[in-house]
């Protein structure tokens, strides 16, 4: 971000755009003391101008996506704030800032490839310590441990590990092992034991939702990996891993527990008092909602259990419309969608953000489509906008990676026009 | 820079996917919103009207209404609270909803409605008919389909609520014209047709039966005539007429009239028959029960009691008047029955009308003319006076109820009228214990739809 044009433009964006919600919630909002409604705004502007002046204090390690993060976490807190009345939220402003600062760690740490694959070895082991952490403190069928004061759910930070962890083994794809017919690499049998590993602690914890966000993430730097150096994708290869995928699907459907196929196979409307309560008041609020929503503030989807975290999209869409909500998921793609017009600086960096992808989208399908009863309701979190301090902090590690990623800037210098040439050309004018 | 091009290829990949589900969600929630919201707890409904625009349900119960004015048509039309599942709110619910995903809820103004077919006036003057018996009426155009009564004896007063539900006598919350009944002798209509067609007009003519009173089948069990003296020897004109139960056993018991093909026959009419699955005909939402029957040996009492009216032979009133409107018609083609007529949205704009539609043929426009002819010289004969003024085709039945405990007299019949196209069919339970009619009750009906 060295143009200074684009460091107003992006800035005069985050702060206007914000000032419109907080305007939007000022005149349509429901609250009872103005003063709830000042402590929301001048928290969201106070955080826009010191994010934005500290951006300043970056130069060239300030980028788009800085901007475009600070523009959802603004988004964000306006959003939990205003859940059934206006009133500052805290505790997710905290986890905003603790996002903002875990991006700024993460980019810090992912910008220097060269460095990260010699510390390889450390994100094994900070996978293997997280697995251990699940195995001896969350229990078999929880995810979360208590600390008193706040819940921190593990699970969350082995994301960006896995996604390390696959973009770090890139390059051993060229140490390639003749076993019998095969060439095997070494690497991608022990990434495979990892991803099965944590997979299956995910199951052991009930945490299906997981599940597919770390298939997603081993499946892109699978993809990447094994095509890896040619330049392009093999189609057997490809079409071999496929029928593979959808052979595990079939095949883990037959024989899925009872508990799982009914999640797949329920019909909510026909228990809406039920196992189908949160998705049929999510799509019921959805519908209240309309396209521009019934106001913040003004929805009842408050009271529902997870209402700021699983069915958050739901809650949006309750009071400020489907249009917004569908808005701010489009904010959500732009932070991933970066590297498309910013290319990354290198292999590793790209199947990086490839992981950050799978991720982030994986988990906001499972999230926005799981409430709205197009796939099984998981519980997964929306990256950014849902309550959660583990999510929160992931997620801005993970946008750090995206930020680490990306390419300089470097201007093109134009050639000077010589003498000579501009008299070649002269002459060749009055030719013609 | 093309390795690198080929990360880019899979998050296009990744977001092309969640974007394309992103547009699925959006016209899925933008479709069935209307869906979510019948399950919400501010559902605001809309109004159904009659042919005339009288109002049969006021969905936002700001309207003031004569006391009783909901009563006739209580059970068939039915309300929003769930006490009555097969009535038409219910079943509709989502064509009152006063809701689209753009505007909302409408509150104040919104135009959501049904517009019935029904006759307010004609169904409340048939319902004072029965002068506070049970049983129930239903008349439709068997050119059109429209159902223009459709009431049901005891019936509820909607607006007053369930208060008292514990207290209600047996069938208030239904409407009896949907559901199963004893046919009695009209049931001879259906195995007319049935001998019509196995062995043709010229055959069952010739056919020729004595009742002495009684008739001792072929398995040594009395099939028992009405007329404890007997009719004679008849042939089937005279045999439908006298609704003769010993002339019909013996048509059963006849080697031109093979089981399988009764059983055909029947199937074709539209009776569950033995094992078959019990269906239902769909009008307009509400369930009508099937007709079903047991029909095992031709020679045994019960199969013979069965085609006569008795027996496990169960028709609901609506079908009973279906086949009347294909004998009428001359097609052998059954009128479906429609209820609603057009529906409103939320603007007020129709967003659906309802449509003519005829059944497959159940049986062929030769028996249907036949079956006409018969059915029009027993109305000249018998209900020229008990039903003035009208050229009707008609039967009638007795049908033995609570083991013999009780009798229904059913009528069901048809105009024969290009200006008056009505078919019918009144089931008046317990006939002995009043001193009102099938004929009077069908006489009213007739009068009153103008």
């Amino acid at each position: 971000m060295s143009n200074p044009v684009s460091f107003v433009f992006s800035s005069a964006f985050v702060i206007i755009a914000h000032a419109a919600m907080l305007l939007n919630v000022y005149s349509s909002g429901q609250f009872t003391d103005v003063k709830d409604f000042a402590i929301l705004a001048a928290a969201v502007v106070a955080m826009d101008i010191v994010v934005t002046i500290l951006m300043l204090t970056f130069g060239q390690h300030a980028h788009t996506a800085d901007f475009i993060l600070l523009l959802i976490l603004g988004a964000s807190v306006i959003f939990q704030s205003c859940f059934g009345g206006v009133s500052f939220a805290k505790k997710h402003f905290i986890t905003c800032i603790a996002a903002l600062a875990s991006c700024r760690v993460g980019y810090l740490l992912c910008r220097d490839y060269k460095w990260l694959q010699t510390k390889k070895k450390f994100i094994w082991a900070a996978i293997g310590i997280m697995m251990i952490v699940i195995l001896t403190l969350t229990g078999s069928r929880s995810m979360w441990i208590d600390l008193g004061f706040m819940t921190i759910q593990p699970s969350e930070f082995i994301k960006p590990l896995l996604i390390l962890a696959c973009a770090t083994s890139i390059q051993e794809q060229q140490n390639k092992h003749k076993i019998l017919k095969f060439d095997i690499v070494y690497e991608n049998l022990i990434l495979f034991g990892i991803v099965a590993a944590v997979c299956l602690l995910q199951w052991w914890c009930r945490d299906l939702g997981s599940i597919p966000t770390f298939a997603a993430i081993y499946a892109s730097g699978f993809l990447l990996r094994i095509c890896y150096p040619k330049a392009k994708f093999s189609t057997k290869t490809l079409i071999f891993a496929g029928a593979a995928v959808a052979a595990a699907a079939v095949v883990g459907i037959m024989f899925a527990p009872a508990y799982v196929k009914e999640r797949l196979f329920a019909d909510i409307w026909n228990d809406t008092s039920g196992s189908g309560y949160q998705q049929t008041q999510a799509l019921i609020a959805v519908a209240d909602g309309g396209w521009f929503g019934k106001g913040p503030g003004k929805g009842e989807l408050c009271n529902i259990f997870a209402h700021e975290s699983d069915i958050v999209f739901a809650t949006i869409s309750e009071e400020w419309g489907l249009l917004f909500a569908v808005m701010t998921v489009l904010m959500l793609l732009l932070l991933v969608a970066i590297p498309l017009v910013n290319p990354p600086r290198s292999y590793f960096h790209g199947t990086m953000c490839a992981g950050v992808c799978a991720a982030f989208t994986v988990q906001m399908a499972l999230n926005i489509f799981g409430s709205c009863n197009l796939i099984p309701f998981t519980g997964v979190t929306l990256p950014f906008i849902a309550e959660g301090g583990s999510s929160m902090a992931t997620s801005g590690f993970m946008a750090g990676m995206i930020v680490a990623a990306q390419s300089p800037v470097i201007r093109k210098i134009k050639p000077k026009k010589s003498a000579k040439t501009a008299k070649s050309r002269k002459k060749g004018g009055k030719a013609a | 820079m093309k390795s690198i091009r080929r990360c880019l290829h899979i998050i296009t990949l990744f977001l092309i996917v969640f974007i394309a589900g992103m547009g699925y969600l959006v016209y899925v929630i933008n479709r069935d919103a209307p869906f979510y919201m019948m399950h919400s707890d501010h559902l605001q409904l809309g109004m159904v009207y009659d042919r005339t625009g009288d109002v049969l349900f006021d969905g936002m119960g700001k309207g003031t209404y004569e006391d009783g004015h909901f009563l006739d048509f209580g059970n068939l039309i039915g309300d929003e609270k769930g006490q009555m599942d097969n009535t038409l709110v219910a079943r509709n619910i989502d064509k009152l909803n006063n809701y689209s995903f753009s505007e909302g809820l409408v509150r104040e103004g919104g135009k959501a409605a049904i517009y019935t077919t029904l006759d307010h006036y004609a169904n409340r003057q048939v319902y004072n008919a029965f002068g506070g018996a049970k049983g129930c009426a239903v008349a439709y155009n068997y050119k059109t389909g429209e159902v223009l009564v459709c009431t049901s004896l005891p019936s509820i007063d909607v607006t007053k609520g369930y208060e008292n539900v514990a207290d209600m006598e047996s069938g208030t919350l239904i409407s009896k014209v949907m559901y199963g009944t004893v046919p009695g002798s009209t049931q001879k209509v259906s195995t007319v047709l049935s001998a019509l067609e196995i062995m043709g007009v010229d055959a069952l003519y010739a056919k020729r039966f004595s009742c002495s009173g009684q008739y001792i089948n072929k398995t040594g069990k009395p099939i028992d005539c009405h007329q404890g003296w007997g009719h004679g020897e008849q042939d089937i004109q005279q045999a439908v007429e006298n609704s003769c139960n010993p002339f019909f056993a013996q048509l059963i018991e006849d080697d031109d009239m093979p089981l399988e093909q009764i059983i055909e026959k029947y199937r074709r009419l539209g009776y569950a028959v033995n094992d078959d699955k019990p269906t239902y005909f769909d009008i307009d939402g509400i369930d009508c029960f099937r007709a079903s029957t047991t029909l095992t040996d031709k020679y045994e009492f019960s199969t013979q009691w069965g085609c006569i009216g008795q027996g496990d032979t169960l028709v609901s009133p609506m079908q009973l008047m279906m086949w009347q409107s294909a004998i009428a018609n001359g097609t052998g083609k059954m009128t479906m029955p429609r209820i609603i007529d057009r529906v409103s949205d939320v603007y007020g704009d129709i967003s659906s009308v309802s449509t003519v539609e005829f059944s497959e043929e159940i049986f062929s426009p030769s028996s249907a003319s036949t079956m006409k002819q018969i059915l029009l010289t027993n109305g000249a004969n018998h209900y020229q006076y008990s039903i003035p003024g009208f050229t009707v085709g008609i039967k009638s039945g007795t049908a033995q109820v609570k083991e013999g405990a009780e009798e229904n007299a059913l009528l069901v019949g048809f105009v024969d009228d290009q200006r008056k196209p009505i078919a019918f069919c009144v089931l008046l339970e317990n006939k002995y214990s009043t001193p009102v009619t099938a004929e009077g009750i069908v006489t009213t009906l007739l009068n009153s739809l103008g």
